[in-house]
């Protein structure tokens, strides 16, 4: 299964995008949750605030479906 | 080319009176914008974008005849002929034609469509004549 | 001028009438780059040390800065500055919108407020039209209804700034409010317009503003537009603002519920961000020239109350009004945010003078009696509005609690000091320091009390540990000088900070506007310079080393987390010490807490060190010299 994830700031350093400036493309097992394959790729989860997908938040235990596009928001540095 | 309006995703931003005056006269001042934005604060509590939409009434008032209209459909004004009377002001329905005291010609919207080129929101797009009756939202 | 400023400054006497007007000191902004840097350099040199910040020697400045209003992004900021009443030390605040914009179009950069008024006006400008208005009308009306007959009467293409019956009744921690929902919230603004007797602002203008170049402004700037237009947090911060942060805040034991008791809410889904959205969202709305429209215009319903209409909650007032009241509905916190607008209070010290009160009423240090037969529980909507119209209007108790949590901790007593949770007398904002020791440090440290404005390092406390502190301090020491730029500059560091521009490109725009060619480097140490400038008033002010000042409540050493993922977390009153240390240090000051000569000559403040010495607070020299960089940029090194 393939998933794309998306992200900026420190976020997108960390996620090494391979298909555009902010895309990475992330191979997954299925029945893994968001917060799984972060992990997987070392990402700490505690540094995503949520995940956006279908113009909605979404939690990290979500699990993806093959081909979903997901948007990682950073916590915002202080509002 | 026209522009579309769909009110409801206008954040009062005022980019779109920015960029319109920086390309017309190079300079940063939002009251030399050929658009304007109405804000109803606190109730219903809304932007609303009022733009150009090529009627024609400020050519047909015009009694210098310094109005007309181009092929694009947008109405551009001879700059030497006008008087700067200000008999078109009131005369658009929309509100849309502005005087302003650095000069002494009217200010209306040449579609140069910059503005909807730099709103975020869609709350100004570019419209195409023969689009769908549903994309006209103006 | 072709260097971003309108070119006209403003003084006015507020007890005479008389209006002088001057053109812009152009030298002044080049060494304090506006907005709080010139508020500072002000207030430091003409406000007597002993002066009462709501009295007539108090000045009150508005300063619209150099970029706000220039084409550039989230380009709206406004500052006010003036001796803050909460803190006693030099105060500013800044908020969104577009009155900074309007007053450069007017034709102003800055207007200064001395003296006091015989009776209540309000400042009327309309291009060269500068007159102090009779406000009598004006006064006693709540902000949001003040602002919408200001324009009723003026015309709606007014920008619009009013106090409400709190700033009148010299609550100190009043706000300024703006554009129906933008607040200039901290230090107690509010409260000295009151002592002035000025009720509102009212600006409008059609001038141009002049900037160096153009052309490389326009196209920095359509390419920033359109490169963010498209970056993958755009959208959620749109849709969202910063209210998607409560739930992460929460998992991550941050949040503030129950008055800094604890650090997790179990009620959390309630309040967060889908709620506002779903339940409330009016709009979305905007700051001038920025589109991450982080705004947003919602309504507050709740049966047998009319129906309201305010910009918020945020984050801020969405924790500190939310979680931190035990509040169970969207709706309530929405209608305590607009409470608190609309009487004209910060929601953030307003939030934990709430939250202060209601611990306080939790363990009987106040009764029912006390509150004229009204109680004061968590989660109670009518006990927030009852208690808050005692504190605007100064009844009974509500006096007690008018100047903050720690003036009323002093009156109530009985062990209350420790859970006013405030540093130098400004409360909290929305995060707990207890598992995040750098946030607890930048709150100790920042110069007007406790802001995370000035640095905020919650996710550098993840990164390097949350239960050590060692290192923290510099990072700390980096964040105070780069963050306060953008109130320095008066555009929103929200946009800039959050969609991966760099301080490079920043500072290209601010090149572009002014001619000034300066680098990063050079407006970080201008900003270290209005940091230590800031320093030297405060001890001048206060009569006490900086260190003697720069302490958290109790609590966040006594108490630990006691519930959540955070729990049995805490610091000690050792490691608070530490903290201390390494950021005296790195800032070049002494073990007390105060700037060194060689600091103060470095940055050009030589007169400030002598006028320190002459208090009796000089910094002793450090053995070794001061660091000849103050404050380290964070490099994550891992997630």
């Amino acid at each position: 299964m393939v998933i794309f994830l998306k992200a900026g700031g420190e976020l997108r350093t960390k996620l090494n995008p391979d298909v555009d400036f902010y895309t990475r493309r992330v191979e997954t097992k299925e029945g893994q949750s968001l917060r799984d394959i972060l992990i997987g790729i070392g990402i700490n989860p505690a540094f995503v605030a949520f995940a956006y997908r279908d113009d909605k938040v979404t939690r990290l235990d979500y699990v993806p479906l093959d081909g979903e596009v997901i948007t990682l928001q950073p916590p915002v540095s202080g509002g | 080319m026209r522009i579309k309006v769909n009110r409801d995703k206008c954040t009062g931003c005022r980019l779109c009176l920015q960029i319109c005056a920086i390309e017309h006269f190079r300079e940063i001042n939002p009251k030399k914008a050929a658009l304007r934005i109405e804000a109803k604060f606190p109730d219903p509590g809304k932007y609303r974008p009022f733009v150009c939409t090529q009627c024609g009434k400020c050519a047909e008032v015009c009694p210098e005849e310094a109005i007309s209209r181009a092929d694009s459909g947008a109405y551009i004004v001879d700059q030497d002929r006008c008087t700067n009377c200000g008999v078109c002001v009131p005369a658009c329905p929309v509100g849309v034609v502005f005087q302003h005291p650095d000069h002494d010609f009217v200010i209306i919207c040449n579609f140069c469509m910059l503005c909807t080129e730099l709103c975020n929101t869609g709350a100004i797009v570019k419209w195409e004549k023969g689009a769908s009756l549903e994309a006209k939202g103006v | 001028m072709a260097n971003g400023l309108a070119g006209k400054t403003l003084r006015i006497n507020l007890a005479t009438g008389d209006i002088r007007r001057f053109p812009t000191d152009e030298a002044l902004y080049r060494r304090w780059h506006g907005g709080r840097g010139i508020t500072a350099k002000i207030l430091y040199d003409e406000v007597p040390r002993d002066a009462d910040p709501l009295g007539p020697k108090n000045i009150f400045i508005i300063n619209a800065g150099i970029m706000s209003g220039c084409f550039i992004p989230a380009g709206s900021k406004v500052e006010f500055g003036a001796v803050s009443p909460l803190t006693n030390g030099p105060g500013d605040s800044n908020m969104g919108g577009h009155l900074g914009p309007a007053l450069k179009f007017a034709g102003y950069d800055m207007v200064i407020f001395e003296d006091i008024s015989p009776k209540p006006v309000y400042l009327f400008v309309d291009n060269d039209t500068v007159e102090l208005r009779d406000a009598t009308a004006y006064w006693g009306l709540k902000s949001l209804d003040c602002e919408k007959k200001l324009k009723e009467d003026l015309g709606e293409d007014f920008e619009i700034a009013t106090i409400g019956p709190a700033g009148e009744n010299g609550i100190l921690f009043s706000c300024i409010t703006h554009d129906f929902g933008r607040q200039a919230g901290r230090t107690g603004q509010g409260a000295v317009m009151g002592s002035k007797k000025l009720k509102a602002i009212a600006v409008r203008g059609n001038k141009s503003i002049q900037v160096h170049s153009l052309d490389s402004l326009r196209k920095q700037v359509t390419e920033i537009i359109l490169r963010t237009q498209k970056h993958p947090n755009m959208v959620p911060w749109q849709k969202y603002g910063t209210a998607f942060f409560i739930q992460w805040s929460n998992a991550n034991a941050c949040i503030p519920a129950y008055n800094f008791q604890t650090t997790y809410y179990e009620d959390i889904d309630k309040i967060d961000g889908d709620q506002l959205v779903e339940k409330c969202l009016i709009t979305h709305k905007a700051c001038f020239g920025c589109w991450m429209n982080c705004g947003k215009y919602t309504k507050a319903v709740i049966p047998g109350k009319p129906e309201v209409h305010l910009e918020g909650p945020e984050y801020e007032t969405g924790s500190l009004c939310g979680s931190n009241l035990g509040m169970k509905d969207i709706n309530h916190v929405a209608y305590i945010n607009w409470l608190l607008d609309n009487l004209g209070m910060d929601s953030m010290s307003g939030g934990g003078v709430i939250a202060f009160a209601m611990e306080c009423f939790q363990r009987g240090l106040i009764t029912e009696a006390d509150i004229e037969g009204h109680t004061l529980k968590w989660g109670s909507v009518d006990d927030v509005e009852h208690f808050l119209d005692m504190v605007a209007y100064k009844r009974g108790i509500g006096d007690w609690f008018a100047g903050g949590s720690k003036r009323a901790a002093a009156k109530i007593g009985r062990g209350s000091e420790k859970f006013a949770m405030q540093a130098k007398g400004q409360e909290f904002s929305g995060y707990d320091g207890r598992w995040a020791p750098g946030m607890l440090l930048s709150y100790m440290t920042s110069d007007i009390g406790a802001h995370h404005n000035r640095s905020w390092t919650i996710t550098v406390d993840m990164a390097e540990g949350r239960d050590t502190v060692e290192g923290r301090a510099k990072i700390v020491v980096y964040l105070q000088h780069i963050r306060p730029l953008f109130d320095t500059w008066c555009i929103c560091r929200l946009f800039w900070g959050e969609l991966d521009i760099t301080p490079e490109e920043i500072v290209e725009s601010l090149n572009h506007i002014t001619g000034w060619g300066v680098s990063v480097a050079e407006v970080l140490r201008t900003s270290e310079m209005i940091w230590n400038l800031n320093r030297c008033h405060y001890i001048e002010r206060n009569g006490g080393n900086g260190r003697s000042f720069d302490y958290p409540p109790a609590r966040a050493w006594e108490d630990k987390i006691p519930s959540g993922p955070g729990m049995g977390k805490g610091l000690s009153l050792a490691q608070i010490d530490q903290m201390l240390d390494e950021y005296y240090a790195a800032r070049g000051w002494d073990g007390k807490g105060n700037p060194t000569r060689a600091l103060l000559e470095d940055l050009g403040l030589g007169y400030a060190a002598d006028r320190l010495e002459k208090a009796g607070f000089l910094g002793d020299p450090i053995p070794g010299g001061i660091p000849p960089v103050r404050g380290e940029k964070y490099k994550p090194k891992a997630f």
